[in-house]
């Protein structure tokens, strides 16, 4: 192109100078001298604040050490975990992850903490659900839903609180979805409670993302709590794809499971909340967890 | 909660890692996409061109995190540009914006081009320019239409969240970009401080391109043409 030649030079250079100078101030920038530690982890637990806590801590300690989250859903974050993208994860889908390790993806882990999943509803309770067995609770709002007098927003996500909701109504024999009724966000727990919200629905929420808009949710309430079947149990594993990152991985899930890392889990949310978010597992001394852990990931 | 609210330092890092990020995404993009549109406008004939014009227009609109999601597969760990290490890093969203937005910037500056073209092309070769010099005039002419797309391009990479999201993974403090940060505010029910970073950054957005604007009249693209 002989013609153009002539007349694209002098400003397309600037751009490509401009351009280079750029780049190489983005790849300066991001040049890091620490180990770093890549940890695909459950939204839930990020959206808190608390691992940012934990992280702040565990570098102070470890000065050589970077830890970075991803925070997706769980599903997505053992996705990647074998994918070769995350060196440690940090989920709550038992079933998912004895999946994931019969793959030979993660190696065997640690429950860290556990709370409960609660069903919310709107306070009328059109399905008459409050204070009953939460199989029982999804059973009455099948039928209130099939006359079209209640409402189920479900996450949709494959995430681990969406994990357990498709176990629960499996566990009562009834299948909502496709039922007109039964709402499908395809949205994280915030967006999810909204929904919910808005349509006076009742849902699945993990109790520390209720917590936090509660205030946004005059007319919901918590109708089913407690439980093995609302457990939430979670835990942290290494990755053992080819280019995980071992050692920086081991420290910090070293860190999250000592007694100091554990009582920063069990001081969390106290502040705000008047109640902590999570029950630190402390190395789960009676074996209640790994029991609690072994049949949900059986369900 | 209290500890969790943003502090000053942090919404300014945020900020300054976005310009930076999309910036430089822009300049990349601009390096390769006027080179396209003036080799589709200026170029002589070739038959292929209404192809390459129809299938950048209709990648304009492509869903930022399907760009994501493929650009993913190739620098995963296990995918084949796994080696460079490059996922998770702020160059990974500077290299996904900047494809994300080149068809923007080549089919703008192709249409601004175009229509200088259409005007004067006839005008100036039958007052004796070589093509050469014709074509010297109708980059000048578009000089500010030229300048435009790549503004507008900034402007899709910095409010974009689908690349920075899949690509960047709103790590704290070295991916976080102003519409990860939106998305996490917005997940963790601060919505008021969610609708602050919007706000910072429309009027980023505004300021920036105030600030080229000014900029290159100032110096004028005449004088470097």
């Amino acid at each position: 192109m002989p013609s153009v030649a002539r007349a694209v030079p002098l400003f397309m250079i600037v751009i490509w100078l401009l351009a280079a100078l750029s780049l190489t101030g983005v790849y300066l920038y991001q040049a890091s001298e620490s180990r770093v530690v890549r940890v695909a982890t459950t939204t839930s637990l990020y959206a808190t604040g608390l691992l940012d806590l934990l992280s702040q801590e565990f570098q102070a300690r470890y000065p050589g050490f970077e830890v970075r989250f991803i925070a997706v859903g769980s599903g997505e974050a053992l996705r990647r975990a074998a994918m070769g993208d995350a060196d440690l994860v940090l989920v709550h889908a038992p079933s998912l992850e004895k999946r994931y390790l019969a793959e030979g993806v993660l190696s065997e882990g640690e429950i860290i903490a556990y709370n409960y999943f609660v069903l919310l509803g709107p306070l009328e309770d059109p399905a008459d659900v409050r204070g009953v067995d939460v199989l029982e609770a999804l059973r009455r709002i099948y039928v209130a839903g099939e006359r079209g007098e209640a409402v189920f927003v479900s996450r949709g996500d494959n995430s681990g609180t969406h994990v357990r909701e498709l176990i629960l109504w499996r566990l009562t024999g009834l299948d909502p979805s496709g039922r007109p009724w039964y709402i499908e966000a395809g949205a994280g727990m915030a967006q999810t409670l909204l929904i919910a919200g808005e349509r006076q629905a009742y849902t699945l929420s993990d109790i520390g993302t209720y917590l936090k808009f509660r205030e946004r949710l005059p007319n919901m309430g918590v109708m089913v709590e407690g439980g093995e079947l609302l457990m939430n149990i979670y835990s942290v594993y290494l990755v053992r794809v080819p280019g995980a990152r071992l050692e920086p991985a081991q420290a910090f899930m070293e860190f999250l499971t000592s007694e100091e890392g554990q009582s920063l889990i069990g001081g969390y949310g106290v502040e705000e909340f008047g109640r902590p978010l999570f029950n630190p597992a402390h190395g789960d001394p009676d074996g209640r967890l790994r029991k609690a852990w072994e049949r949900l990931s059986g369900l | 909660m209290a500890g969790l609210a943003l502090e000053l330092g942090e919404v300014a890092g945020i900020v300054l890692r976005s310009l930076m990020v999309s910036g430089a995404a822009t300049l990349l993009s601009a390096s390769w996409s006027i080179p396209l549109a003036l080799r589709l406008v200026l170029g002589g004939e070739g038959r292929g061109k209404r192809l390459v014009m129809d299938l950048l227009n209709s990648l304009v609109g492509i869903p930022t995190v399907v760009v994501g999601l493929i650009l993913y597969f190739l620098l995963s760990r296990s995918g084949p540009l796994g080696q460079l290490q490059l996922l998770y890093t702020p160059l990974a969203i500077t290299i996904g914006q900047a494809i994300l937005i080149t068809p923007f910037i080549a089919s703008l500056s192709a249409e601004a081009l175009r229509s200088v073209r259409e005007r004067l092309w006839e005008t100036l070769i039958s007052l004796g320019a070589t093509e050469g010099q014709a074509a010297a005039t109708v980059v000048d002419e578009a000089s500010p239409g030229l300048v435009t797309s790549i503004l507008l391009g900034f402007s899709r990479a910095v409010g974009e969240l689908g690349v920075a999201l899949m690509l960047g993974g709103n790590i704290r403090g070295f991916t976080r970009v102003m519409t990860t940060a939106i998305a996490l505010e917005v997940g963790r029910g601060e919505f008021e401080l969610a609708l602050a970073l919007g706000a910072i950054l429309v009027s980023l957005s505004f300021l920036t391109t105030l600030t080229i604007r000014a900029l290159t009249r100032e110096i004028g693209w005449r004088t470097l043409g």
